[in-house]
């Protein structure tokens, strides 16, 4: 499933990201890599971006939902 | 390499990771921006002295890789590739360590002499993470230092690591990365030609070569000859069916392996302490309910602490200039003389008693709400609105700053990733009422007409952006790339900090748009004196008079108002002939509200058309103007028409 349909507050880890490399490397950047945890903070109003704890980098960053349907997660279930 | 007298020091660090507070407090007030060569885009420098030795200190914008994303970035490492500076002070924000190490490790393979400031490292206890500065540093083999910025700590040591670290010449070596990447790196390294334009050294250039692709580091590598095009593309194309992900992941994976096992080994997390205070005030900002009625308390309080301190400070300011013209005109008489002095005196009276009170309190309060943390938080929670427009959150700095003045909100625009988002957003920057043209609405519309109805104005001008926005963006499709924001952590901004970065603002403001606004205020004097005024206003007269319905003697007001708008109110009132009191027996309130929808809309002033011009282009500039004519003019011509 994409991030966006990801339930919120459960660990997810990324499995791939889709989308253009200018999208990719800006995600890399900012701290996005495959196996990452994340997990769904809150979603803004009326379809606003979502707000993702990344777990591994410990970093906070707002998405977009254009952006967070290109990253691919599946919950994760072992302890990381 | 040639050893110059004094050693360049440049400071790099990803966004937020305190890299200017701690560059500016090493700096000083006396520190200097200037333009890198050609663009418009700025860096700090300063030449310090520390305990009698000389560093020129450098502040490039934050990066978070050495492939650029931005603009900005793009030219801030192009200045750091060409000038090889003599040190790299490398600030890392401990809270966020894994990330901000992939930027270390990355400079360790550029491999110029470097120390690492370990930032923030408060903020990483309360977090729970306790990194071993001495552990790490071991580990990179280079020296890491743990300060504070925001409270001066961890600055001497650091500076002491920078002239040891000078001293000895030592230059750091990359971190060894799994052997089947590596061998492609060597292979790749073989591939350079001899007289290849490195940049810095053969392995560094290698693997940007195969990292930046298509993206803009590999502008500056020089000229590609085909057989290592070849041998470039077949390396990267080895990588990519070794992991299965192109090429420039496996080596930021690689990157990210390191930084991983060098946080774990040189870090421990404090589980029970963990973030939990972060986490209940970022659920209550980021609420999607409470989180609006906060940011709209914030932004109301913003706004009438700017008012009250500005409003007192703009009389206090701006009666000795009025004194003084009238002063000028008993002792000069009404000679050429005279109105260039007036213009002068308008022109640096404009800028210091009606700018300046309100756009000082609001850069302060920006910059403490922008070290807090709080604007990153607000972009969120506005990028559902700002969408619907065709831009997002980041784009909500900028429109702040223009409510102060649209110069530096056009400036601003460079933290957007897309050219198109800074063209649009420099657009719409026009139409939010800065602080003068506040002025004008407060003492026109509230005065006269009572204060819901200059709310009203205010609300009905964020609506004209929001349609103007909604239109232009039916024009330029361009879908831009979609949110990706850093929500920094909340921590208490310093006030040394916020100072200085208004202080530079302020200045940057200052050297730019005072020059201009005086200019303009001469020349309009100067069409006075020749009595070009008359002139204008009867050319004007179809339009101010047949269109909007308004008193002849404000042709030149409301059309060249521009080049003095700040003054717009004083101009209305000259041509007039009357004073503020008795501004009713000249005009009607219907009038006075045409006259402010005109004001308003119509360009802002001339510094904001030159750095219009400036940041995006002639061409732009052009159709911003014209769309500020044609909107004033529709606008105030249908007010005339409603009321």
């Amino acid at each position: 499933m994409t991030l966006l349909e990801a339930p919120a507050n459960t660990p997810l880890r990324i499995k791939d990201f889709l989308g253009g490399e200018g999208v990719r490397r800006r995600l890399l950047a900012l701290g996005f890599h495959r196996d990452d945890i994340v997990t769904l903070d809150s979603r803004a109003l009326f379809k606003g971006p979502i707000l993702v704890w990344n777990l591994t980098s410990s970093t906070k960053v707002a998405l977009g939902r254009g952006v967070a349907q290109k990253i691919i997660v599946e919950p994760d279930h072992g302890a990381t | 390499m040639e050893r110059r007298k004094v050693p360049v020091v440049v400071f790099v660090g990803q966004p937020n990771c305190g890299k200017s507070t701690l560059f500016n407090s090493i700096a000083g007030p006396k520190a200097e921006t200037s333009n890198f060569p050609g663009t418009s885009i700025k860096h700090t420098h300063s030449r310090v002295n520390i305990e009698g030795r000389l560093l020129d200190i450098v502040d490039l914008p934050g990066t978070y890789s050495l492939c650029p994303s931005d603009p900005a970035e793009r030219v801030a490492l192009f200045h750091l590739y060409s000038e090889k500076p003599d040190l790299v002070i490398n600030v890392a924000d401990a809270s966020v360590l894994g990330r901000n190490l992939e930027l270390t490790l990355e400079l360790l393979e550029l491999g110029y002499p470097m120390v690492v400031a370990l930032n923030m490292v408060d903020i990483a206890e309360r977090k729970g993470v306790l990194v071993d500065s001495d552990a790490l540093g071991r580990a990179l083999g280079v020296p890491v230092v743990p300060t504070i910025a925001a409270h001066g700590r961890g600055v001497k040591e650091l500076l002491d690591e920078v002239f040891a670290v000078l001293d000895r010449g030592q230059k750091p070596r990359p971190l060894p990365w799994s052997s089947a990447v590596d061998d492609k790196i060597v292979e790749m390294e073989r591939n350079l030609p001899d007289d290849f334009a490195l940049v810095s050294n053969r392995r560094f250039t290698a693997v940007k070569l195969l990292e930046t692709g298509g993206m803009a580091c590999g502008e500056f590598l020089g000229e590609i000859d085909p057989g290592l095009k070849v041998s470039v593309l077949r390396v990267r194309k080895e990588l990519e069916e070794l992991r299965g992900m192109p090429a420039y992941e496996v080596i930021a994976a690689e990157r990210h392996h390191l930084a991983m096992k060098l946080l774990e080994d040189s870090s421990r997390l404090l589980r029970g302490k963990q973030t939990t205070w972060d986490i209940k005030v970022d659920a209550v900002l980021m609420h999607p309910v409470a989180g609006y009625l906060i940011m709209a308390v914030v932004f109301l309080a913003f706004f009438l602490i700017i008012f009250k301190v500005g409003g007192p400070l703009e009389d206090l300011f701006l009666g000795p200039f009025l004194r003084l013209k009238d002063v000028l005109a008993v002792h000069m008489g009404k000679g050429l003389l005279y109105y260039l002095a007036e213009g002068l005196l308008q022109g640096i009276g404009g800028g210091v008693a009606i700018v300046l009170p309100y756009f000082v309190p609001l850069l302060i309060l920006m910059s403490a709400l922008e070290d807090l943390g709080y604007l990153a938080r607000a972009g969120f929670l506005l990028d559902t609105f700002l969408h619907r427009i065709g831009l997002h959150g980041k784009s909500i700095s900028p429109f702040i700053l223009g409510f102060g003045c649209n110069v530096p909100a056009v400036m601003a625009t460079r933290i957007l990733e897309s050219e198109r988002d800074r063209i649009l957003t420099s657009l719409l920057i026009p139409f939010i009422p800065c602080s003068a043209r506040t002025t004008i609405i407060l003492a026109l519309v509230a005065f006269y007409l009572g204060p819901f109805w200059a709310l009203g104005f205010y609300v009905a001008n964020i609506i004209v952006v929001a349609l103007l926005g909604l239109a232009i963006s039916r024009v330029m499709k361009e879908p831009s790339p979609g949110l990706i924001l850093e929500i920094p952590s909340l921590k208490w901004p310093s006030l040394g900090s916020v100072l200085e970065k208004t202080w530079l603002q302020l200045r940057g403001f200052i050297s730019f748009a005072w020059p201009i606004l005086v200019a303009g205020s001469v020349l309009l004097s100067i069409l006075t004196y020749i009595r070009a005024d008359g002139v204008i206003n009867d050319v004007l007269s179809p339009l101010v008079v047949k269109g909007l319905g308004l008193p002849h003697d404000l042709g030149v007001t409301l059309i060249f108002g521009f080049l003095r708008k700040e003054l717009s109110l004083i101009m209305m009132l000259q041509a007039l002939g009357v004073n503020y009191r008795s501004l009713l027996s000249a005009i009607t309130r219907e009038q006075i509200v045409v006259f402010t929808v005109f004001v308003s809309f119509f360009i802002p002033c001339l510094s904001t058309f030159a750095i219009l011009w400036k940041e995006i282009g002639r061409k732009w500039a052009l159709v911003s103007a014209g769309l500020s004519v044609s909107v004033a003019i529709v606008l105030s011509w249908l007010v005339r028409l409603v009321i």
